[in-house]
């Protein structure tokens, strides 16, 4: 291509309109952009690994019910925390052991309970971003959680409290960060019962290793749990497969028999238990 | 930029009365108004939309054939609204409100505990329409088929007095879905939409749905995939949003009509704070023609709460221990 500046004036427009350029155009050009010259986050995402079993360095374990058999057996994994440990206060590490060993029972996403962040990023689902100079719309199949970030308005406070917490966006480079804050305290990390409080800070960091790979990044911060900050990272692939969409997991329905089976007309299992048997309660279709 | 005024409302605290807002056509009639365009330069229509219209899905009947008032008789409807507004009787959702109006009284939504006030209300808007329904032209759902009629004879009689099971309780207080479309107006009725080139998103804030509808070509997924929302496909024509859904899941019922039904919407803005809605029922099994209605939506300047319904929904547990109970003092 060759563009001949007959002018000193144009060559100044050029300079101009050069300088004009965002910083984020002017680099790197190997990763998607949207028409404003920002990274493109937009598609459907999805975490491997085993994160969401134990975020922590973990060998393979036995199911939670022996019926489950190896379906139901805990695949292992290297961890994805930064220095291969959370730190953990003391009695909070002891509340973490207590929660792995009753996770069934204990665990809020087994009740379909909104996974929270960034749990809901490395769930066994794909999740999709939709984004817009403004705001950005993050869909999860797993009970169509979801949550809106907010960018660049660093002034909007939660209005309250909320599973999803509230998410303020900002670029750095072409890093997308984003912090969320007011979650509620009874969402976990994962199923090994690593937990927080409502003091709980996160921020989290979206970067581009190739048009098909993000590279994802938390840092955790939770005075009343951790002595100090730490971060979690793992890779977000793109789902490729064709045709790619997001289909429903409205997991409610999955969970009625096992949250309100012991108040179905003559259940006899107890209140409490999580039983899963079904009683006879004369409606079923 | 935004202000929380829904969030005051429904923590109650300050025993707000309800206020009126109006939709008139002047909404529309800024001869300056330029459509926004977003950086893709498809129509504009993020934000937040309402839908807090007083008007009815259906006509009532002492309209007859009548698709607006006289300037007069709507002068008088709105002094009555303002009446109604200013009491302090239970909150009045969806169709309610104008019934309310035209009966002179308030009729509860939940009589059986009446913990639906007036601090549960938002405000709701006033239009000069009798009917959402535009089609057909008499403003009621067309006749159901011999098909349909049959189907609904067979259901089993509700049992939500005294439910065996969560089965018997309807699939909203299951926290599973409100139905697609959600139509019931000044109830948790807000929609935030954030589009990218090739995706809409329809943020629904009631049990935190989001509609991901996409504007490529893509094939139609399998028959067998049924879904409680359906599947979407999107497309632009001119500067309106036309989406087509299918795949309905037997058990997602609307209005009588299920799996077979074709719900086709039409999204055009009119006005900096106007989103017209229309939508489109087909389904030759349920209805003896297909149907068509329009919503105004209006401009929200709060944000979407989490409506975190399933995570606390005591009352579930609530109605079945205290039907429970019941069986136990009467020995069953």
């Amino acid at each position: 291509m060759s563009i001949r500046l007959k002018s000193v004036p144009s060559i100044l427009a050029l300079l101009a309109l050069l300088l004009s350029v965002p910083p984020a155009l002017a680099a790197d050009n190997s990763i998607p952009r949207t028409a404003d010259g920002r990274p493109d986050f937009n598609g459907i995402w999805q975490a491997m690994g085993t994160a969401h079993y134990n975020l922590e360095p973990h060998a393979a374990g036995f199911p939670p019910a022996p019926e489950l058999g190896a379906f139901g057996a805990i695949p292992a994994g290297l961890g994805v925390v930064v220095g291969g440990e959370i730190p953990y206060r003391p009695q909070a590490r002891a509340q973490q052991q207590a929660n792995q060993a009753d996770w069934l029972a204990r665990d809020p996403v087994v009740k379909c309970y909104l996974p929270g962040v960034p749990r809901a990023n490395y769930m066994p689902f794909p999740f999709q971003i939709v984004q817009s100079p403004e705001t950005l719309v993050m869909a999860y199949e797993f009970a169509s959680a979801m949550r809106i970030v907010y960018m660049n308005q660093a002034e909007f406070k939660a209005p309250v409290p909320s599973w999803m917490g509230h998410s303020l966006g900002s670029w750095e480079g072409d890093t997308l960060v984003i912090e969320v804050t007011e979650q509620m305290p009874d969402s976990w990390f994962d199923h090994a019962g690593n937990f927080h409080s409502e003091s709980l800070r996160v921020v989290e960091r979206y970067t581009h290793l190739s048009a098909d790979v993000l590279q994802y990044e938390a840092r955790i911060e939770d005075p009343e749990v951790f002595t100090e900050a730490w971060t979690l990272r793992m890779p977000l692939y793109r789902r490729l497969d064709q045709n790619m969409q997001l289909l429903e997991f409205k997991c409610v329905e999955f969970t009625e028999e096992l949250i309100y089976g012991h108040l179905s007309k003559g259940a006899e299992h107890q209140p409490g238990t999580g039983s899963n048997t079904t009683p006879d309660t004369g409606t079923q279709p | 930029m935004l202000t929380h005024s829904r969030q005051t409302k429904k923590t109650g605290l300050f025993g707000l009365l309800l206020t009126l807002g109006l939709v008139t056509a002047a909404h529309a009639q800024n001869p300056d108004w330029v459509l926004p365009r977003t950086i893709d330069g498809h129509p504009d229509f993020q934000g937040v939309w309402a839908n807090n219209s007083i008007t009815p899905l259906q006509r009532p009947e002492v309209f007859a054939d009548r698709q607006q008032l006289s300037a007069e008789e709507f002068a008088r409807l709105q002094t009555k609204a303002q009446e109604i507004a200013e009491t302090d009787g239970d909150a009045l959702f969806g169709d309610g409100f104008l019934g309310a109006v035209l009966a002179g009284e308030i009729t509860s939504y939940d009589p059986s505990t009446g913990n639906y006030d007036q601090s549960w209300m938002v405000q709701r808007e006033l239009e000069n329409r009798t009917s959402l329904i535009v089609d057909p032209a008499n403003g009621r759902l067309p006749a159901f088929t011999q098909e349909a009629q049959q189907r609904m004879a067979q259901r089993p009689a509700s049992r939500r007095d005294r439910p065996d099971s969560y089965l018997d309780l309807p699939l909203q207080e299951r926290c599973i879905t409100y139905g697609m479309p959600y139509i019931l107006a000044g109830y948790n009725s807000y929609y935030q939409i954030v589009q990218s080139k090739h995706t809409v998103a329809i943020v629904q804030e009631m049990i935190h749905d989001v509609r991901i509808i996409p504007l490529q070509d893509k094939p139609p997924i399998a028959d067998s995939i049924r879904l409680w929302h359906g599947d979407s496909r999107g497309w632009w024509e001119g500067d309106t949003l036309v989406v087509e859904t299918r795949n309905f899941s037997p058990k997602s019922e609307f209005l009588g009509a299920g799996a077979n039904r074709l719900f086709t919407e039409r999204y055009t803005r009119v006005a900096e704070d106007v989103l017209r809605y229309e939508f489109t029922l087909e389904d030759a099994s349920t209805w003896t023609s297909p149907w068509t209605a329009v919503i105004n939506y209006t401009r929200s300047e709060d944000p979407i709460f989490e409506y975190a319904c399933h995570e606390g929904n005591y009352a579930l547990e609530g109605i079945l221990s205290g039907a429970r109970a019941q069986d136990r003092a009467e020995g069953l």
